[in-house]
């Protein structure tokens, strides 16, 4: 047991944060701010561009894949940074669907897909959701038919994230319609261009500002080989898919940066009544209850990137990790909300605001990540049974 | 980044837990219930005999030689079974504190025998509303070679059967560290009951003589000393409530996957399986922060704040896994016939010896105000 880098990978770590201090010009800053954090804006692509240059994309795929062929340890420790550093990094394109797609795509649209996202020249839209369809996934009404050498794609998406700056969508179809086939064998991943006939989308505003979209999908037509992976088993995809997406969700990085830069503000603020804002017992107890729960997280995380090196990644950790560091998120920006005051209140772009208004930003957004990525009551059912061995649980 | 254990980590671990669950089942724990001490002797017995008791002597010391992560695991598996043997007064308060800090007659006179089996050693960290033994109430005072120690300390387990009991005391602006003889003159004895069923003792010392041959040290070392004697008592205890935690959290799965109302388990019941999951989720916090601060001790490095964050997981995770695993087991959780109420007893002993959540916090939050807490 030796709960540490190694010296290679601390400087990694080192090179990482000089290298995202240089990138984070205070224009893309701006213009990420602005964005609520979501890219797509002229400076973003060129740090993208710059990024999959310097071959930072794939630093943990394979060198056959195109990337470098380290560990998932120091693909974690780079995903922790750009977190850390704010960039809004389209880590479901390149750390959760990337991979998967490598894997399983038609050879044609792996060669096509596979260096543009090394590239850093794609984000991807991924479709799951539907008006109806939320946690209960596998009753999905999409359908996909084939004609010919066609899939011939109908039904709505919703909450399609990113659709408005993606090339692709990653979109889940039901194609197998035997009644007696159990729903989790009927379920089929398809690559759909956004450019495609019949294909639209239209933006759905949100709590935290957020843009998120409904997609709709008349009688697209994909070639044969857009289907990824083997006809009806797709949910084994998106499992593997929604198992590496738990793991960014919680990434500790980010929050370790607030965490820092609210005690930093603490520190250095006065108060009123002489003193600084850290000076108040309340303001220490709210500061270390985050760091407790923060380092709980770390070692979370990299507990599980260390099991990834190894090829396991136990069901039950990963959905202990998002129920975790979901409902802790929850927790510390409250925590460190209250230390602000009121004007941890205030909109990033009012007169007064703290910090940039990151945490009343987040308190908004922070509503969405205890229910995305698969709820956390389906979470706690997952540890329940593969941890504890406890009975599924009747629907 | 390596979380796994080596051979030599899991040996010490399987041998623990052959031992321990062959000694501990129910009839004979309800037997050491019904001693005035709740101690096992005959297990005290094997597990030296195992050569458990010294895992982390040398072995000049009657020891094998291993780190603190080795023994740690040991005592995880003494909390899994809640067995009655003071491990952690013993062997890691006194012992290893012996072994760091004490003159080689004084480990060659105590530590053998005490891997052997042959003797009881003990520690005095808690004084009155004063969990820190780098800054103890009690005063030492130097008369000729030896010192005449004053003051009082509560909650020393086995304190009747120990040979020596290690205490702090103030030398004018220092701490000294003495090996105190209870039989001494000036040292007064009396059992305390505690909520585990520990054997616990107020010991009050009206200058107790204290020989200088039981002066562990006298100086401006001492605050360090008693420091790293508290780190490693209080994550002794954080491996412990691992054992217990996690075992209740076990027993409480096992049990509801058995217990049915309304025609099933109550295990198939989403409301208790999630109580059962955060418990899971609970006892993983718990295990990595000890974990870390073991493997961080066991490397001799800083690590007051890692210390702290798993001593607070231990009492927050040991407060929601005891009240859960009871409510989850309704009324056979507290018949004493069945095992659980142990785990609820030590979960509560381990959550507030050598200090709560709270005060921990509180600890920790001035190192976060002194900027010596930043996050990675
Ligand atoms: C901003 C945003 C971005 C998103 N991005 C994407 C995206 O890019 N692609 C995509 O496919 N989807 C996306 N989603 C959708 C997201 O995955 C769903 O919101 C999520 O799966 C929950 O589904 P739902 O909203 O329909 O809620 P529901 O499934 O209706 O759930 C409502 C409540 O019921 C509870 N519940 C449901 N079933 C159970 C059960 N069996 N036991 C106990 N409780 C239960 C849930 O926990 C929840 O609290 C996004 C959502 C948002 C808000």
């Amino acid at each position: 047991m030796k709960i540490e880098f190694t010296p290679e990978q601390e400087a990694l770590r080192k090179e990482l944060r000089v290298y995202f201090d240089k990138l984070m010009t205070p224009e893309l800053q701006e213009e990420v701010a602005a964005a609520i954090g979501e890219g797509g804006g002229p400076l973003f692509w060129q740090a993208m561009d710059k990024l999959g240059q310097d071959g930072w994309i794939g630093v943990g795929w394979a060198k056959e894949m195109g990337g470098r062929g380290l560990t998932d340890i120091e693909q974690f420790i780079f995903v922790e940074e750009v977190m850390r550093a704010g960039f809004p990094f389209p880590f479901l394109t390149t750390e959760s669907v990337g991979p998967i797609l490598a894997e399983h795509a038609s050879a044609r649209l792996k060669a096509e897909l596979v260096p543009k996202i090394l590239g850093g020249k794609m984000i991807m839209g991924i479709g799951y959701s539907e008006p109806s369809a939320g946690t209960d996934l596998m009753s999905l009404k999409t359908t996909a038919k084939k004609e010919g050498d066609e899939w011939v794609i109908n039904g709505q998406k919703m909450w399609t994230s990113l659709a408005h700056h993606a090339e692709w969508i990653w979109l889940a179809c039901k194609t197998n319609f035997d009644p007696e086939v159990k729903k989790h064998s009927s379920i089929s991943i398809f690559l759909v261009p956004t450019n495609s006939e019949g294909y639209s989308c239209s933006p759905v505003h949100t709590l935290g500002d957020v843009r998120t979209n409904a997609t709709y999908y008349d009688n697209v037509r994909v070639p044969a080989d857009h289907l990824v992976g083997e006809l009806d088993m797709g949910m084994m995809l998106i499992f593997s898919q929604l198992n590496r997406e738990r793991l960014s969700l919680v990434n500790s990085g980010a929050f370790a940066a607030l965490f820092n830069q609210v005690t930093d503000w603490a520190r250095e603020t006065d108060l009123p009544s002489g003193g600084k804002v850290i000076d108040q017992p309340w303001v220490q107890m709210n500061l270390a209850k985050s760091r407790t729960g923060l380092e709980a997280l770390r070692l979370i995380c990299y507990r599980q990137a260390s099991e990834m090196t190894k090829g396991n990644l136990p069901m039950e950790d990963a959905s202990a990790a998002k129920v975790y560091g979901t409902e802790f998120f929850v927790e510390l920006y409250r925590h460190l909300g209250e230390i602000l005051g009121v004007a941890g209140v205030l909109h990033r772009t009012s007169k007064g605001a703290v910090l940039k208004g990151r945490l009343e930003q987040l308190y908004r957004t922070a509503s969405i990540i205890t229910f995305g990525g698969g709820t956390n009551e389906l979470q706690r059912d997952l540890i329940a049974r593969g941890g504890l061995s406890m009975p599924r649980a009747k629907r | 980044m390596d979380f796994s254990f080596n051979e030599t980590q899991l040996e010490v671990q399987k041998l623990a837990n052959q031992i321990l669950t062959d000694q501990t089942s129910n009839e004979r724990q309800n037997q050491i219930d019904e001693q005035e001490d709740r101690f096992d002797e005959q297990l005290w017995g094997q597990l030296a005999e195992a050569g458990l008791l010294g895992t982390a002597f040398s072995e000049e010391n009657g020891g094998m030689g291993f780190g603190f992560t080795e023994l740690c695991l040991f005592i995880e598996e003494v909390g899994r079974r809640v067995a009655a043997v003071p491990v952690v007064p013993v062997i890691v308060s006194a012992g290893l504190s012996i072994q760091k800090f004490g003159s080689s007659e004084q480990q060659q006179r105590l530590l053998p025998a005490v891997a052997a089996g042959n003797m009881i050693i003990t520690a005095g960290l808690s004084e009155a509303l004063a969990e820190c033994p780098s800054a103890p109430a009690s005063t030492a005072v130097k008369d000729g070679d030896a010192y005449k120690l004053t003051g009082t300390k509560i909650a020393v387990p086995f304190a009747h059967k120990a040979e020596r009991i290690l205490v702090t005391a103030k030398v004018g602006d220092d701490v000294g560290i003495f090996l105190l003889d209870p039989k001494a003159a000036g040292v007064e004895l009396t059992r305390q009951v505690s909520t585990s069923h520990e054997p616990w003792f107020e010991v009050e010392m009206t200058n107790a003589v204290v020989e200088a041959g039981d002066v562990i040290l006298v100086g401006s070392e001492g605050v360090a000393a008693a420091q790293w004697i508290a780190q490693r008592s209080v994550v002794a205890l954080c491996a412990m409530q691992v054992g217990v935690a996690d075992e209740s959290t076990k027993i409480t799965a096992a049990f509801t996957c058995e217990r049915e109302q309304f025609g099933q388990p109550i295990g198939a019941f989403q409301a208790v399986q999630h109580r059962a999951a955060d418990c899971f989720i609970d006892v993983q916090c718990l295990r990595l922060t000890t974990y870390q601060a073991v493997s961080m001790l066991d490397g001799e490095r800083e690590a007051t704040n890692e210390v702290l964050m798993a001593k607070i997981w231990a009492g927050d995770t040991g407060h929601r896994v005891s009240y859960a695993a009871q409510h989850l087991h309704g009324g056979t959780g507290i018949d004493k016939d069945y095992h659980l109420w142990r785990y609820s007893l030590w979960s509560r002993h381990l959550e507030m010896y050598l200090g709560s959540s709270a005060m921990l916090l509180a600890e920790l939050g001035k190192q976060i105000a002194a900027g010596n807490a930043y996050a990675e």
